[in-house]
């Protein structure tokens, strides 16, 4: 007879609904998952909408309404393993970028004056909708998490090796890989002095782009996508989170360690580097600027950094 | 004694982590364009280079890890429960 299946349910939370689509990129490997665990509740895959007891509970995006706060508990409660999928669960990703912002300040740029929509009516939705936080929580402040899988959203491989990782009760192969590692590009010494924007000129194929001018968040990022941006043509902007070493060190930081390698390359300055970074936090530091282990750092100004760039 | 190991597929032959050893114990292969450890015997397993490869591509081996105990303590938690 063979094994009982290992029980899945999945639940999404503020996000934008591309890791769970993920689960689905794993193509035919998803027969594999399949032999071994039965996915009971999904948003996108199955019609159950309750909460049946699993061993094991996806939840991806983080925590901006009294709904979502609602159904983590739910899942936890129904789950003996927590997984925080995707970067938006793990850091609070795209939707933590709202830190930047009051709650006030976002619905009014949604609903009330907005360049690209009708507002003429002025109404901002109130009925048969969430309450919005006035802030976004990661997922682990709100209920336990036992294990996180960063990356937006993380790639099929290493999707499939988690699962199957935890049907097999074995390490995950994953490791604390930057995104240089799998990039393709060389990095050379140039004399290069001054920062490109991404508009700006045709970047060199076979170069990495901080020697070329341009800032890459690369280094200071960890794969769980195998580095799909520069192979292609785009720096990488850090989606799938900062290097442990960044989280873990107060000194360490994605505008230092960047300046740091960028400076070594080129003739750019490193206090050129951090400048810059400041003056586009709010993309820079976009993916896990909600998580406490960044929000908290002593060196993360982000309003006094905002605040430098608004009054001029 | 420490052992410096480099992964020559990650490497992306920027030349920082020769230019930071205090000990030169690194050298750079301009054929291949990347970084071979030269004398290993001269590791002080300080973890310079370590620290600043943009690729992670250096480890170490066998050496005495000091305690930080400035480290963010809920992330050192957390990180051991990443997939
Ligand atoms: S981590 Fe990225 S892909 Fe996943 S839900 Fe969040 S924004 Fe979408
Ligand atoms: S910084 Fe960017 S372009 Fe350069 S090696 Fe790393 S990922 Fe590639
Ligand atoms: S932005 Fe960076 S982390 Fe995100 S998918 Fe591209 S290469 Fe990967
Ligand atoms: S650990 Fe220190 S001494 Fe050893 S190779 Fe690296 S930089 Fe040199
Ligand atoms: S620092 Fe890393 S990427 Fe740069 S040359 Fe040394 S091993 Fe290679």
């Amino acid at each position: 007879m063979s094994e009982p299946k290992i029980k899945l349910n999945t639940e999404w939370l503020s996000v934008c609904g591309g890791c769970h689509v993920a689960l689905v990129d794993l193509h035919e490997k998803i027969v594999d998952v399949m032999k071994v665990i039965e996915i009971q509740r999904s948003p996108l895959l199955t019609d159950e909408k309750g909460y049946p007891p699993a061993q094991i509970g996806l939840i991806t995006g983080s925590v901006r309404t009294d709904h979502d706060r609602e159904v983590a508990k739910a899942m936890r409660a129904s789950c003996d393993k927590i997984i925080a999928f995707g970067t938006c669960a793990v850091y609070g990703g795209i939707p933590g970028a709202a830190l930047a912002h009051t709650a006030e300040d976002i619905l009014d740029r949604v609903y009330l004056n907005n360049p690209s929509t009708d507002s003429s009516k002025g109404v901002v939705p109130n009925r048969l909708v969430p309450k919005m936080d006035a802030k976004i929580t990661p997922l682990d402040e709100v209920i336990d998490v036992d294990l996180y899988l960063p990356g937006c959203p993380p790639h099929a491989a290493f999707i499939f090796d988690a699962l199957m990782s935890l049907t097999k009760d074995r390490d995950p192969r994953a490791k604390e890989e930057s995104i240089c590692a799998k990039c393709n590009r060389l990095m050379k010494k140039t004399d290069v002095s001054q920062i490109k924007s991404v508009m700006d000129g045709m970047p060199d194929e076979d170069t990495c782009f901080l020697s070329q001018g341009y800032i890459c968040l690369g280094s200071v990022t960890l794969n769980r996508c195998a580095a799909p941006c520069p192979q292609n043509g785009v720096v990488c902007t850090g989606c799938a989170g900062p290097m442990p070493q960044i989280l873990t060190e107060p000194n360490r930081d994605i505008r230092t360690e960047v300046a740091a390698r960028m400076s070594a390359l080129t003739n750019i300055p490193p206090m050129d580097v951090v400048n810059e970074i400041e003056k586009s936090a709010k993309s820079y530091y976009a993916y896990a600027m909600a998580s406490g282990m960044v929000r908290n750092k002593p060196t993360f100004l982000i309003e006094k950094w905002i605040e430098q760039v608004e009054k001029v | 004694m420490a052992e410096v190991l480099i992964k020559k597929e990650a490497c992306r032959g920027c030349q920082i982590c020769v230019e930071v050893c205090p000990t030169e114990v690194l050298a750079f292969d301009e054929a291949e364009q990347k970084a071979v450890v030269k004398n290993a015997t001269d590791c002080i397993a300080c973890l310079s280079c370590t620290y600043i490869c943009p690729s992670t591509a250096i480890s170490q081996q066998d050496f005495h890890s000091v305690k930080n105990f400035y480290r963010d303590l809920d992330f050192s938690v957390k990180a051991k429960r990443y997939l």
